[in-house]
């Protein structure tokens, strides 16, 4: 992972060159470039930012189309589908299925909700809890990784046995250790104080365990930096530690950022899933596309898309992100793909 | 024909006992046929939707403990194994004969059976019993109540002022145990036959000991405990040498018990006969409710079970403090729809005292048979208390997660902000009855220790109020129900129909005070495998699945 900024920079030439690129165009513009001629990874992007919009229309579709929130229970209600009035859940407790109406287009689950309605409130959450733990994870990962990177010794030490130590645990029993309890209690951290049943806990235990996978790689980035010239010529200049991470090094470890973040992204995701499907993200009654499938699991001889169009839901969007992601890092570093390629023809001979 | 497909059926039953013997299976099948058609011997799974609560006698107190406990820690009384009212008769266990009591009514006397053993081979002295009352009431029993407020002496042993419980004295060398009581209670045989007044060891350490059970006197013993995932019951070899009459010495070598939180694939895997016995505690998922009933009709078989099912509102702070906002809960509370979330295990019902008990109100509900929501919002209104926040407690399993999810969607409704809190199964009511967590409302329920009004007025006795495993979540504390239970408590079961109308208006005040949502009655589902010869086994009125009367085919 190191490699990918400085290779952007340093091949930036050859590969201008070979993208049939004109003199002065900058490796970000190069990159853009790059990533318009890959159509998956634009095909993905959009469908994942496709979700994103009808996630964001969500109270709009509630409030227009299916007249019911997402934790409104409907259990006696009835609803008019092909003229014959139909209970939303059965007295045996079954509920209904899916009307291909604007009121429970996809049916009910076992409260009566709508599940169209909840999937489109729970992408909501479900997004909403990955873009701020990447943004979390991304923020404490530059910081860590480049301190360490950078001061070396004791500084390097300390944190790198931090981050050491969170990386020793698998990521979703840390996150479930850490879902159940705070879940209990909420956080509590000075001025910090967050109701245990509120999203930015999961986004807060995610965001946390995801640093050591950002960081280490930055920090392996910058101890190649910092012995570069340009950082010397920095130090010469008068130019004191503070000053070189921010104008220096950052510049340089930024597209490394920036490729990690979609697949920060798609993992923030993927994990707040499991965490809401084993209870300890985000809590009900609020939905999330794990904790519907959770919910759906029960009913699965009979109503398998309570548990299915969630599920689809989450792939369709940690695919179009991965995908794009991985178009991203390609754009930014052309080298890779070739490597990647390469290794794999040594692998299959 | 009828005698024709009987047999039939005989012959295929054999037929595939002998395949599941030939190609084995979840179970360990060995075992030889008794005269009475099925076997004696092997051994069973059983699957559990929530691990018990504690599997040490003097501490559980959930249904799942006490299918375990009542079989291995024999009290001086106990019930008749026995399906549904005679199940509730109370007969001599490790006592000789049922008590003489006094003419006021205060002093009991049993005399201990003689030659009886532990099951780790040491004598039972009658000075056991005082020793492992101490106990249930040190490690703090969640109905420990039932000992404090009426044995001489319990309560000043509870708060530490006496090193022991003057009101029982105990002879060993006859085995003559004599309890004194501070006041007349009618239902004390009962609390007798508890599962924590089921005899340990003296000098059994006074902690919780779910994890290594102590000895105990009873058909079987528990084993190998895997907390919160796995334990055996295995028979006590001793047992049926003390020859008690009435009180089963077991079919089964051993029940292993497996805890499996999806009640999908708890279902499932009895359905498909990988496993022998659903938890009667758990609910059978919508889903799989027609193939079970058609599949399985011969082994399931949905039996009603005296209890209630209730929110319970905290009176000791906002905003239920308030009996307008209680009463309009109440009054919200949409019954059918409970019904409903239970896949219609359940029968609605608005009374604390459950049908079929003493006391159970034939008048309508004070809240009308359907829901009212204007009225509702109305009350709130004028409590002074919308826009409140609730923390509504509730347990992970289904379909107490949907009430939970239901009764928080009904709270927003009315005029309450509230939410959720919902924690692991065996956790749940050991942290909602404990004074730390004083929580405002939340799920519970109750089914009968025994088959009196009182032990469903514990759950309102103001007296039964503990710091520890509380079981009086509202936290009602009312001068006419302490004064109505002081009058009513006393008299002896034998004449509890004397008092039905008395117990009738003290229900029906309770509804009106609202100090609980009580919503419904459960059915229970008596679900087995096919290795099981299910006409036998008896599903007790109160201890549910009746393991020392399971039987293989």
């Amino acid at each position: 992972m190191a490699t990918v900024d400085s290779t952007v920079r340093a091949g930036a030439t050859a590969a201008r060159d070979a993208d049939g690129g004109a003199a002065g165009i900058g490796p970000y513009r190069l990159a853009l470039r790059r990533l318009r001629r890959n159509k998956a990874a634009l095909a993905f992007g959009a469908l994942f930012a496709l979700i994103v919009v009808l996630c964001l229309c969500a109270p709009l579709y509630a409030d227009r189309i299916a007249h019911t929130g997402p934790n409104a229970n409907h259990v006696t209600d009835t609803v008019m589908v092909g003229g014959v009035s139909k209970d939303v859940v059965s007295p045996t407790g079954q509920p209904l299925g899916p009307t291909w109406h604007g009121r429970f287009l996809l049916g009910a689950d076992q409260n009566g909700r709508d599940i169209a309605v909840r999937l489109l409130y729970g992408g909501r959450n479900s997004l909403e809890v990955g873009a701020l733990a990447t943004l979390l994870t991304m923020v404490l990962a530059t910081i860590v990784g480049i301190a360490a990177g950078y001061f070396r010794g004791v500084v390097d030490g300390v944190l790198a046995r931090i981050l050491d130590l969170i990386w020793a645990y698998p990521v979703v029993l840390l996150g479930i250790a850490l879902g159940t309890s705070l879940a209990l209690g909420g956080i509590a951290i000075g001025p910090l104080q967050l109701q245990g049943n509120s999203l930015l806990v999961p986004a807060f235990i995610i965001g946390i365990v995801y640093i050591p996978y950002v960081a280490k790689p930055i920090r392996g980035q910058v101890l190649g930096l910092r012995e570069q010239e340009f950082v010397d010529a920095a130090r010469v200049g008068g130019a004191g530690p503070l000053r070189i991470m921010w104008s220096e090094i950052l510049p340089n470890v930024s597209s490394t950022l920036v490729v990690f973040v979609p697949l920060m992204v798609a993992n923030a995701i993927l994990l707040e899933a499991a965490l809401s499907y084993l209870g300890a993200g985000v809590q009900p009654p609020n939905p999330s596309w794990g904790t519907m499938i959770s919910d759906g699991i029960r009913l699965i001889p009979s109503a398998m898309h309570l548990t299915f169009v969630p599920g689809a839901m989450l792939v369709l969007a940690v695919l179009g992100i991965n995908v794009f992601g991985d178009g991203v890092r390609d754009a930014l570093d052309p080298r890779a793909k070739v490597r990647l390629e390469e290794r794999g023809e040594e692998a299959s001979r | 024909m009828r005698v024709w497909i009987r047999g039939a059926a005989a012959i295929a039953v054999a037929l595939l006992m002998a395949a599941a013997g030939c190609g084995g299976g979840g179970s360990d099948n060995k075992g030889s046929t008794s005269g009475g058609g099925g076997q004696e011997g092997g051994t069973i799974s059983v699957l559990m939707g929530t691990a018990p609560d504690y599997l040490d006698p003097g501490l559980g107190y959930t249904t799942q403990s006490a299918e375990a406990t009542w079989i291995s820690y024999t009290p001086l009384l106990t019930y008749r194994h026995e399906t549904g009212q005679a199940g509730g008769e109370l007969m001599p266990g490790l006592a000789t004969g049922q008590p003489q009591v006094s003419s006021d009514g205060k002093t009991y006397t049993l005399t201990l059976r003689r030659g009886l053993e532990f099951s780790d081979g040491r004598p039972v002295r009658a000075s056991d019993f005082r020793y492992t009352i101490e106990r249930s009431i040190r490690v703090n029993w969640g109905g420990k109540s039932f000992y404090t407020s009426y044995i001489a002496g319990a309560a000043a042993y509870d708060s530490g002022d006496a090193s022991d419980i003057s009101g029982i004295t105990t002879d060993d060398a006859t085995g003559r145990i004599t309890i004194r009581l501070t006041e007349p209670y009618g239902a004390f045989p009962n609390v007798l036959a508890f599962p924590s007044s089921g005899l340990v060891p003296s000098g059994t350490p006074m902690r919780n000991l779910s994890n290594d059970p102590p000895p105990g006197v009873g058909p079987y013993m528990i084993t190998n405990v895997s907390p919160n995932r796995s334990f055996t019951v295995r028979r006590n070899p001793r047992f049926a040498s003390f020859n008690i009459p009435d009180i089963p010495t077991g079919h089964l070598d051993a029940v292993n018990v497996k805890v499996i939180s999806n009640t999908q694939s708890e279902a499932q895997q009895v359905l498909n006969n990988e496993a022998d016995v659903f938890d009667a505690g758990d609910t059978l998922p919508p889903s799989l409710l027609p193939q079970i009933e058609s599949r399985a009709s011969d082994r399931f078989e949905r039996v009603p079970v005296p209890s209630t099912y209730y929110f319970f509102l905290n009176t000791t702070k906002p905003p239920f403090n308030n009996l307008k906002a209680r009463q309009a809960v109440n009054y919200a509370i949409d019954r059918e729809a409970m019904v409903r979330l239970a896949s219609g295990f359940l029968e609605p019902s608005c009374f604390f005292i459950p049908r079929g008990l003493v006391g159970h109100p034939t008048s309508a509900c004070p809240y009308g048979d359907r829901p009212d929501l204007a009225r509702a919002r109305q009350l709130v209104q004028q409590s002074g208390m919308a826009g409140t926040p609730v923390t509504v407690w509730g347990e992970e399993r289904s379909p107490r997660r949907e009430y939970v999810d239901y009764y928080t969607d009904l709270l927003n409704k009315i005029g309450f902000k509230a939410t959720e809190k919902i924690i692991a199964d065996a956790v749940y009511f050991p942290t909602i009855g404990n004074a730390k967590t004083d929580p405002q409302t939340g799920f519970a329920d109750w089914i009968q220790d025994f088959p009196n009004p009182s032990d469903y007025y514990l759950l309102m006795d103001a007296r039964a109020i503990q710091p520890t495993n509380n079981q009086n979540f509202s936290k009602v504390d009312d001068p006419f129900i302490q004064k109505e239970l002081k009058r009513l408590n006393p008299v002896p079961a034998t004449r509890l129909d004397s008092v039905a109308d008395d117990w009738t208006r003290l229900d029906e005040y309770t509804a009106r005070q609202a100090y609980v949502a009580a919503y419904g009655e459960e059915s229970m589902p008596k679900f087995f495998s096919d290795r099981i010869a299910f006409d036998s086994a008896v599903f007790h009125p109160t201890y549910l699945n009746d393991w020392a009367t399971f039987q293989l085919k």
